[in-house]
């Protein structure tokens, strides 16, 4: 009897055994998922850069760059990448290049159109024109066709009254800032 | 039966609504904004040019060669003291004393000023190296000098002609050489 007991016992114990070893060898794998989601949205965004023919613009590649034609006259020397194309009694004109790239993701669209318009009016004495096109404080269309990924350059020029400050011409000597504000519209 | 309808009728408003919405957010069109800012620095400035004066051709107004431009050439020719020689028929010529010849011509010089509130402006003149012995090189009269600017004119007019004359005095005893001079004009703003 004791030793059915004991052999009872045994078969017990090594069952009880067998079955830890097999937890054991369960929990050395897991399984599990990852619900990835990604909204891939569409867009468009416009920077400016440097064209190799005009001067260097600050803060280059971005949607914010400057561009500083220095110290401009009718007469005298003019920086690196501007140039004066034209002279009159009236007026002069000087001019440099700039390149606008505008980049789309997710859109169908193949071309887009370029506005732009000054930010306040013009100073006295100052004209500014993007591609032969005078600009005011009101939208004016530069492009309708623009090829996205790309660098486009585009012709700035300034139109400067040589009458006198104070009688119709700019103020000398001091700095004139403004700013064209540019949108690119996806066609 | 009704409840039902008016039910079914919500479901297809909130149906074509949200196709608006959709079709509305498909039609507006992408777009982008930057700025270019610009800066500069206006100048006053004045520049000096050479015209040829209308009487261009005729005695005492030989062309200029460059006309238009701040540097220009001016031929006179040659000449000798006897017998009144002078090839060019555009020059003036003439014996100044029994010993001393002239031959002349006149020009235009136009300076032009822009974004400045002067009112007129002064001109100067200066030889680039000093003459032979017995040669002189004069504008206006005025005899000029290598070693610095000779003052001409205190008060003229922007974007007039003023008409200058170039003179050069020989003596007879000057021996036969070319006479040549750069002669440099200097205008500044009143």
């Amino acid at each position: 009897m004791l030793k059915k007991y004991i052999s009872i016992m045994r078969g017990a114990a090594l069952a009880a055994l067998l079955m830890c070893g097999a937890s054991l060898a369960a929990q050395t794998t897991a399984t599990g998922v990852i619900n990835g989601t990604l909204v891939n949205k569409n867009g468009i965004s416009i920077q400016f850069d440097t064209d190799p023919a005009g001067v260097t613009l600050g803060a280059a590649g971005t949607s914010a760059a400057t561009a500083n034609f220095g110290t401009v006259s009718a007469f005298g020397p003019l920086a690196a990448g501007v140039t004066r194309p034209s002279v009159t009694a009236a007026n002069f004109t000087v001019r440099t290049f700039f390149d606008v790239q505008v980049i789309q993701g997710g859109l169908t669209s193949t071309t887009y159109t370029l506005t732009a318009n000054l930010a306040a009016a013009a100073p006295t004495g100052l004209n500014y024109k993007v591609d032969a096109i005078t600009l005011t404080t009101a939208l004016q269309t530069i492009q309708i066709n623009g090829a996205y990924h790309t660098d486009i350059a585009h012709n700035l020029d300034l139109v400067i009254l040589t009458a006198a400050p104070g009688a119709g011409g700019p103020a000398v000597n001091t700095p004139i800032t403004t700013t064209i504000n540019f949108t690119a519209t996806a066609n | 039966m009704s409840c039902n309808f008016k039910f079914g009728g919500m479901k297809a408003l909130l149906a074509i609504g949200g196709l608006l919405c959709v079709l509305a957010s498909n039609a507006t069109a992408q777009s982008s904004s930057g700025q270019l800012t610009i800066t500069m620095n206006v100048q006053s400035s004045i520049t000096l040019v050479f015209q040829n004066n209308p009487s261009v051709g005729t005695p005492g107004f030989c062309p200029l060669t460059n006309g238009g431009t701040n540097n220009v050439g001016l031929d006179m020719g040659t000449a000798a003291f006897p017998g009144n020689f002078h090839t060019a028929t555009c020059v003036n010529y003439t014996h100044l004393t029994a010993a001393d010849y002239q031959v002349s011509s006149a020009f235009d010089v136009v300076v032009t000023k822009a974004n400045s509130s002067s009112p007129n402006y002064r001109l100067a003149a200066q030889i680039s190296t000093p003459p032979p012995a017995n040669v002189k090189w004069l504008l206006n009269n005025v005899t000029l000098t290598n070693t610095g600017f000779t003052a001409l004119d205190a008060a003229d007019a922007f974007g007039a002609r003023i008409t200058k004359t170039l003179q050069v005095q020989v003596k007879n005893t000057v021996a036969a050489q070319v006479l040549q001079e750069t002669i440099t004009f200097l205008a500044t703003a009143n």
